[in-house]
């Protein structure tokens, strides 16, 4: 495949992005099969808190002396799964209101702009905490779903402004006269030719809902349960981290777990745009 | 330009709109509404009569809660343009617009200076990466800024506080001025201030300004090949002249539509900012209203960032077209919209940078 190729000689040559890459791969094995191999041993040892690195502990222990390692291992799937989840959602409601405000234009185009317009503007982190302060769910759909609400505008309006200059090519002309439906028109003909869009959106979309969630997890606003990242800081923090000597490890590793996965992201997503964009190879 | 300018305070009014009516249906119709809540809670404390926790309900939020629900929606309405958002639940001797009323202006300060210096920075730095691709700093930046954009605001509030207020007691952790002085028009009052807002304005600058240097690259790179820029080079025109004059302020285009929408992503960033920093802003209270499940100052500082930012949008709006006058002009708008549109890369990374 092309593709494959392409990509493969773009990452050897992009150190960082390549680096990124695996980075991303291996919170990917961890979301998978980091709960199976690790467990939060459910022993509380209040004497054992706020232990150095030690080789029972990598990374220390919290207030309770509780490994921090294993619980950054287990809060790496409910992170993901809904930072994927909330990306997918996003990605398909911005390419199908994309694709079709683009294509049908005329009214449809105008009122479905109007609707990403209102979205785009308002601002999204306070919608996205008053719906959560309001629906107040532990279920991860749904909390996905919340933080989708305010990503798929801009998405739908750089996929819409592909689908204008789409809907005049010479092949959608043919797929037209041919008597084609919309629905094979849109999905057939122009959905491949978006899929780069798609792709790096989809990449950007998982690091937005991360960052969101994360914040919501730190303000208390989504409901304590389980582990994760944002929930280790928000405990983290709320035990005093700031003014307890030897915290330090406690509060910065689920934050570096967290800052060393969005760069790998972003390094990632850039190497993936030069694959799609051989314009921008050229700098 | 008359008509331009009515075309978008209409958008602007019609936003406004939709949000009120979003946010009203929003508190009456979801699952465990909280007037109903409210009420409910009163109920359970007991001590009042059903007509006091009725009464009770209508102060909180300015409206009958008996009445039908049209009723309620004009009431509702009618309460707001007279500058009436209800009172706190958790202390109805106020008045929610009071409350945001003094919260207001310490999120406008710190909102307005960060977005003023990452901006500033942001636009250089963009500008010299793509004036010399290929040289150390355009390397060196490159990097950087890619990682500070990735890194969320809230992380870097809490590293922040860590060093410079937990054990470097360098900066104050919490409030907007010294209890000790009185606010007003004096050196001790404005001094207090800025030194306090020192630690959100930096959170929100560090985080942001990788953005706009990215955008601002993205932007200018795609000016560099124009054959205006190469005929200043032709000229003999001085790399400095060809760099500020030509490509910087072209590229600039793209920048202040964006300017715009950064606004938005400022005013939500600042909840964090503000809340770690126990910044007594809009976004400070309305997590605190949040916390405290007191839904009707929530909608206030909601209603209110959403107008702050269609207001700032406005403004933007009318700033366009002195930077590019083709906008105001219907007969050359197409012109103006295929060159002034950003791409969607640079609009992804600003809304990464900018959250």
């Amino acid at each position: 495949m092309r593709f494959w190729s392409d990509l493969r000689r773009i990452l050897w040559n992009d150190k960082p992005a390549l680096v990124g890459g695996i980075i991303v791969l291996i919170y990917v094995l961890m979301a998978i099969f980091g709960p199976m191999l690790v467990h939060i041993s459910s022993v509380q040892n209040a004497s054992d808190a706020y232990a150095g690195p030690s080789p029972q502990h990598l990374l220390g222990t919290d207030a309770l002396g509780q490994d921090v390692l294993a619980q950054i291992i287990v809060g790496c799937r409910p992170i993901m799964i809904v930072g994927v989840v909330s990306a997918v959602i996003t990605v398909v409601v911005g390419v199908v209101i994309g694709l079709v405000s683009g294509y049908v234009g005329g009214f449809t185009d105008s009122a479905l702009m109007r609707v990403t317009d209102v979205f785009l503007t308002v601002p999204g982190l306070p919608l996205i905490i008053m719906i959560a302060a309001i629906v107040h769910t532990t279920n991860p759909l749904v909390l996905a779903l919340i933080l989708s609400v305010t990503a798929w505008p801009g998405l739908a309006r750089a996929i819409r402004s592909q689908a204008l200059s789409l809907r005049s090519s010479d092949f959608i002309e043919a797929a037209r006269l041919q008597g084609l439906g919309l629905g094979n028109i849109v999905g057939r003909q122009l959905l491949p030719n978006v899929g780069p869009y798609v792709a790096i959106h989809f990449l950007l979309g998982i690091t937005g809902a991360i960052y969101a969630q994360v914040g919501l997890f730190l303000l208390g606003i989504a409901p304590i349960s389980g582990t994760n990242w944002g929930i280790m800081i928000n405990l983290a923090m709320s035990q005093g981290a700031l003014y307890t000597p030897g915290s330090a490890l406690y509060l910065f590793s689920p934050m570096a777990a967290i800052v060393i996965l969005q760069v790998a992201f972003v390094f990632f997503s850039r190497a993936l745009d030069s694959v799609f964009n051989p314009r921008l190879r050229v700098q | 330009m008359v008509q331009y300018i009515l075309k978008r305070l209409g958008i602007s009014l019609a936003i406004i709109y939709i949000v009120l009516t979003v946010s009203f249906f929003m508190v009456r119709l979801m699952p465990g509404n909280p007037m109903a809540a409210l009420e409910a809670q009163l109920r359970v404390q007991g001590g009042m009569t059903e007509q006091e926790i009725e009464q009770r309900v209508q102060t909180v939020y300015g409206l009958m809660p008996k009445a039908p629900l049209g009723t309620q929606y004009l009431d509702y309405l009618g309460n707001i343009l007279h500058g009436n958002l209800g009172r706190p639940i958790t202390n109805p001797s106020t008045t929610v617009v009071a409350v945001i009323g003094s919260a207001l202006p310490w999120t406008i300060l710190v909102v307005a200076v960060s977005l003023l210096i990452s901006f500033v920075i942001g636009v250089y730095i963009g500008n010299r990466m793509a004036v010399h691709p290929g040289s150390t700093f355009a390397k060196v930046w490159t990097f950087i800024v890619s990682v500070m954009g990735a890194v969320p605001s809230y992380l870097v509030a809490i590293v922040l506080l860590y060093f410079l207020t937990g054990i470097w007691r360098v900066f104050p952790s919490n409030g907007a001025y010294d209890v000790g002085v009185t606010p007003g028009f004096n050196w001790p009052f404005i001094s207090s201030v800025a030194y306090h807002a020192v630690l959100p304005i930096a959170a929100s600058v560090i985080t942001s300004f990788g953005g706009w240097a990215l955008a601002m690259k993205g932007s200018a790179v795609s000016v560099l090949g124009s054959e205006y820029v190469r005929a200043a080079e032709a000229r003999g025109l001085s790399d400095r002249v060809i760099s500020r004059s030509y490509i910087g302020r072209n590229s600039m285009l793209p920048m202040i539509t964006q300017l715009a929408l950064a606004v938005g992503f400022m005013f939500g960033g600042s909840v964090f900012v503000e809340t770690y920093f126990q910044y007594p802003g809009i976004g400070y209270y309305m997590v605190q209203s949040v916390n405290s499940r007191d839904y009707s100052l929530m909608m206030g500082c909601f209603v209110l960032i959403t107008t702050a930012v269609v207001v700032a949008n406005f403004l933007v709006d009318l700033l366009y077209p002195a930077v590019d006058p083709r906008i105001a002009w219907p007969s050359s708008r197409k012109v103006a919209a295929t060159g002034g549109e950003p791409t969607t890369e640079t609009v992804a990374l600003v809304a990464q940078g900018g959250v």
